[in-house]
């Protein structure tokens, strides 16, 4: 059809230039109202003693420095970096030692990175509700294992930070175990056939190739826990039987936490805003740290 | 065309799923005209109404009755239902209020109906006077409740673990125990020389509170709030008195938190051998506890000499949409016979004068607990006792002192640093 | 994957079936006790059998009128089938336009992509969400739970990565010159080549979607739950109950653990590939 060229060359044209746009909107637009309004209007929410029946006060930056006075909001920062190293640095070392494990010839190699994968496939709430079985004061096998009758694991910081540590360990570990495997085995060989034929060992060769050629692996894995990790919530809400307090005196109680209780509690909607914009800082900032650390593992290349 | 058949069936998923997402699984199935009504009814702890409820869709075709019952009050129940009141959604068509949950809400007589629309005027005669005047908004143009139960005091013991102890197991020996405090104690200390593994008391919550309200009447008939409405915890005697006696207790305690489930646990593993028991707490014990358990418990005096704990009322929310149903249905679930029938289920102690007096509540022996006269103990003086006046934020500050009791039983506080962290915590909640 | 890698020592292998037996434990255990009666309860040594009150059990959570689990369930089909859906679509979608497209701002998006991973967004904006379903009077409805999650830039990242690789710009090319459409394109060689990236994303948004805690706990009631909130509930009210309680988790647990079966392999390698990139 000759006389339709122009138009179809100008259909093509236009397919060319704003089918791409077409194509990416559908996610911008969503994200736009699900994603970035939401996060925008906290700032708002925060600048005001909000109540939702209507009575809403502009009150400035008295949110973020009542927060700054307010020792519960510190106990519950102190909680959440006190787990957040409990759970992380134990299970970063453990998911490497897994994947060293996991990077050998053997058989049934599949069944064991399944097998290592299962606990993801797990519901938090699931698994929670099983450990907090297990770390029962008056029953639990722990107690009974330990030999620690009676230890009532909920009772102080550092018992219930390792409860909850240990859920998250637990869930998490195989997962990364199986990010840094597939880093391992993107290594090239003849690295190690280099550093064999110089007479390294292969604890050595592990320290001086694998971690360093790891090391984005390392970074990704520690960004992620880092994020998960600081707004832990799900583990500590159900290691209470569903109390966001976070224990008797709030000895677990995390940030993710107290932002919900003030919200959804106290219904101090602005309060609660504030508490989630410090829960961001703190995530930035620690991510931050952690990720300038981690790049000077093993050394400069 | 290769993929036209997967765009089809793809297409056939997505219509389904967006159909689905859209006709929502909620409990909204009504129509106005005259269809099935769904009534909702939100309780908590053990209210006794599964066969009042089942009695009512019966007598009233076209109603359905959902229940909601959350075990835990103060941290679960209470903050959901002033979120549901907030919002304007979500709330149930009947609500129950505990006493100090109504206390704080009477000023917001504006979200619940007036039950004076639904008749409620001519119901006065159903109550003791001071139960129905409580249920009045503070202007007294309304009436926003109506009452449940009144808490008179008990002590529930454990027969068998008090046998085991070489203690009496007959009621009144055991009332004779204990006419004071110190002497619950002495005897506490006895038991758990004899007992090695059973804790003499549940825990500090129920103690502490049959305590202050004990306490209360002799200190200007109120706890937390003056009757002017000014914080005072840290000056009213009967706080200090309560906290003291709780904490003195400490070491013969097993420390769980009411209405936590390591406390329904603890009734099944023998955890403990006694709790201060309002009339409804024997409901709670019999759920808790289950047939294994039938004919252990026992009810004693308490010690100190009575008392008034809890106790609720029924409201209906604003927000509900089908009000007049929904206030039948309270009006029906507070009348003299239902009174009858929840004291008989969960010994929800009546309010009202004809039920009290009526043989059925007058003369009941308790089967579950060893054929006490819950009757006799219970409803013999339930017409003299008097509300204690509990002020607005008076939930709020009760959950920190009860917090604080559990850290000290933790060994978390000194007794010392937990009294002054719960003035502290408590002013900051009402404020 | 050569089979050059040094050979593991027995050592290594007693390792590793300890830490495989450390990761099955607790779930299988699960499934045990589901499958008992209550006399199990503070038994010590925990039983390791199954018994034969499963059943009974089940009967027991479907008349528990307080969890809603029947409903909690279905609740939860919806909401991760609709979810991962939408993400799956529009994540390809995207991912090829980022991938294989070229036009203005495209990188400046993708950074912008980049970052909001960064984000946990429904924990951040859990507040200012909750207050627009108050508004639109959604609360305790199916949709307030499904919309925050149609997209996530997880998703659109990962389907970039695969797109990158596994789609030859030969084959986009050629098919232009055939004169096919964008969209047509993206029928007919896109989605096709896609198809192992799409699978691995689905599986890993259904099970995340089915997972969810907070903000399903923030904006439903317990008469209409998903099947976390229902086993939540289940727990805190009948927590000495515990074998009720094990069932309703084993329940909950069971379509992840069945998808696992069929495509644990895929979901390994997708994991494994992804971190590579």
């Amino acid at each position: 059809m000759k006389q339709n060229r122009p138009l179809a060359r100008a259909a093509t044209w236009f397919d060319l230039k704003a089918a791409p746009y077409f194509l990416v909107s559908p996610y911008f637009i969503l994200f736009a109202i699900f994603g970035l309004f939401p996060l925008g209007f906290t700032v708002w929410v925060s600048l005001h003693d909000w109540e939702l029946a209507g009575d809403r006060e502009w009150i400035g930056l008295q949110n973020y420095t009542d927060l700054v006075l307010d020792p519960d909001f510190w106990n519950s920062v102190v909680n959440t970096l006190g787990m957040f190293v409990m759970a992380t640095v134990p299970q970063l070392l453990l998911a490497l030692m897994l994947a060293n494990a996991l990077n050998k010839r053997m058989r049934f190699r599949l069944l064991f990175r399944l097998g290592v994968l299962v606990p993801m496939v797990t519901s938090i709430v699931a698994v929670a509700v099983v450990f907090g079985q297990l770390f029962a004061r008056d029953y639990g096998a722990f107690n009974w294992l330990l030999g620690t009758d009676g230890l009532d694991w909920k009772a102080e910081k550092l018992t219930s930070w390792t409860a909850i540590s240990v859920m998250v360990d637990w869930r998490w570990a195989g997962y990364n175990a199986l990010i840094y495997l597939a880093a391992m085995q993107a290594i090239p060989r003849d690295l190690y056939e280099a550093a064999s034929i110089d007479g390294a060992s292969s604890r050595r060769q592990f320290w001086q190739i694998t971690i360093p050629m790891l090391k984005p692996a390392i970074i990704f894995t520690t960004l992620t826990s880092t994020i998960g990790g600081l707004s832990l919530f799900t583990e500590p809400v159900m290691f209470a039987q569903g109390d966001v307090g976070g224990g008797s005196l709030g000895q677990f109680q995390t940030i993710a936490m107290y932002m919900y209780e003030m919200a959804f509690r106290e219904r101090e909607y602005g309060y609660a805003s504030a508490v989630a914009w410090m829960l961001f800082l703190l995530i930035v900032l620690v991510s931050l740290v952690s990720f300038l650390f981690t790049r000077r593992i093993g050394g400069t290349k | 065309m290769k993929f036209s058949r997967k765009t089809a069936a793809f297409a056939a998923v997505l219509a389904g799923v967006l159909v689905a997402g859209t006709a929502c699984g909620g409990s909204d199935d009504e129509n106005a005209s005259g269809g099935d009504i769904t009534l909702t009814v939100d309780t908590f702890g053990a209210f006794g109404y599964e066969e009042l409820f089942t009695q009512y869709e019966a007598a009233h075709p076209g109603i359905k009755i959902e229940h909601r019952n959350e075990k835990e009050h103060e941290k679960v129940y209470v903050p959901k239902l002033l979120q549901y009141l907030e919002t304007g959604s979500g709330a149930g068509d009947v609500v129950a209020l505990e006493e100090g949950v109504l206390t704080s809400l009477r000023g917001q007589a504006d979200k619940f109906i007036d039950f004076n629309g639904y008749g409620g005027a001519e119901l006065e005669a159903n109550f003791i006077k001071w139960k129905y005047d409580l249920g009045k908004s503070l202007d007294g143009k309304s009436l926003m409740a109506l009452g449940t139960d009144v808490g008179g005091l008990a002590m529930c013991y454990r027969t068998d673990l008090f046998e085991k102890a070489g203690l009496p197991t007959e009621r009144d020996e055991v009332s004779k125990l204990w006419p004071t405090w110190a002497d619950y104690s002495a005897t506490g200390a006895k038991f758990q020389d004899k007992v090695a593994d059973t804790k003499f008391v549940d825990g500090p919550a129920a103690l502490y509170n049959a305590i202050l309200s004990q306490e209360a009447p002799k200190n200007g008939n109120y706890t937390y709030f003056d009757n002017a409405g000014a914080y005072v915890a840290d000056k009213n005697p009967a706080v200090k008195t309560a906290f003291d006696t709780v904490n003195g207790l400490k070491d013969l305690s097993a420390g769980l938190k009411a209405f936590t489930p390591e406390w329904q646990t603890g009734f099944k593993k023998d955890s403990f051998a006694t709790m201060a028991c309002p009339a409804w707490m024997l409901g709670v014990i019999k759920e808790n506890s289950g047939d294994a358990y039938a004919g252990k418990w026992d009810v004693a005096s308490v010690p100190g000499g009575g008392g008034n704990w809890g106790g609720s009322y029924l409201a209906v929310p604003k927000q509900s949409e089908h009000p007049k149903e929904a206030a039948e249905l309270a009006e029906f679930l507070t009348s003299p016979e239902s009174q009858i029938a929840a004291f008989k289920a969960v010994n929800a102690l009546p309010t009202s004068p004809q039920a009290l007096a009526d043989p059925q509540v007058a003369d009941a022996k308790n089967d579950y607990f060893n054929d006490a006269p819950v009757g006799k103990i219970f409803a013999a003086g339930a017409s003299t006792l008097q509300p204690v006046q509990l002020g607005v934020e008076n939930v709020s500050v009760r959950t920190v002192f009860e917090d604080i009791l559990i850290a000290i039983g933790q060994g978390q506080l000194s007794a010392g640093e937990g009294w002054t962290k719960a003035i502290e915590d408590g002013r900051k909640k009402s404020e | 994957m050569k089979d050059n890698l040094p050979k593991a020592t027995v050592l290594t292998r007693i390792a590793l079936g300890f830490a495989l037996i450390l990761s099955a434990f607790p779930i299988y255990w699960m499934f045990i006790i589901a499958t008992r009666g209550n006399d199990v309860v503070g038994q010590v040594p925990p039983p390791l059998l199954p018994g034969g009150n499963l059943g009974e059990n089940l009967e027991r959570l479907w008349d528990m009128r307080d969890a809603n689990f029947v409903l909690g369930l279905t609740n939860s089909a919806i909401i991760a089938t609709t979810v991962t859906v939408s993400v799956v679509v529009l994540s390809s979608l995207a991912g090829f336009a980022f991938a294989k497209l070229r036009f203005k701002g495209r990188d400046g998006l993708l950074v912008t992509v980049l970052l909001t991973m960064a984000v946990p967004l429904q924990q951040m904006g859990i507040i200012p969400l909750y207050i627009m379903m108050v508004k639109l009077g959604w609360t305790d409805q199916l949709q307030a739970v499904i919309l925050p999650f149609l997209v996530n830039a997880f998703g659109v990242f990962f389907m970039r990565q695969y797109a990158e690789q596994a789609i030859p710009d030969e084959l986009i090319e050629a098919a232009r010159v055939d004169g096919c459409s964008t969209l047509r394109i993206y029928w007919s060689i896109v989605l096709p080549a896609l198809r192992p990236a799409i699978a691995v994303l689905g599986l890993l948004t259904f099970m995340q979607t089915w997972n969810e805690f907070i903000w399903p706990m923030a904006v439903l009631t317990q008469s209409n739950p998903t099947v976390q909130l229902s086993l939540s509930n289940l727990n805190g009210a009948h927590f000495q109950d515990y074998t009720l309680v094990f069932t309703g988790t084993a329940l909950a647990t069971l379509p992840l653990i069945v998808i696992f079966i069929l495509f644990g392999r895929q979901i390994v390698g997708g994991i494994m590939e992804g971190a590579v990139k």
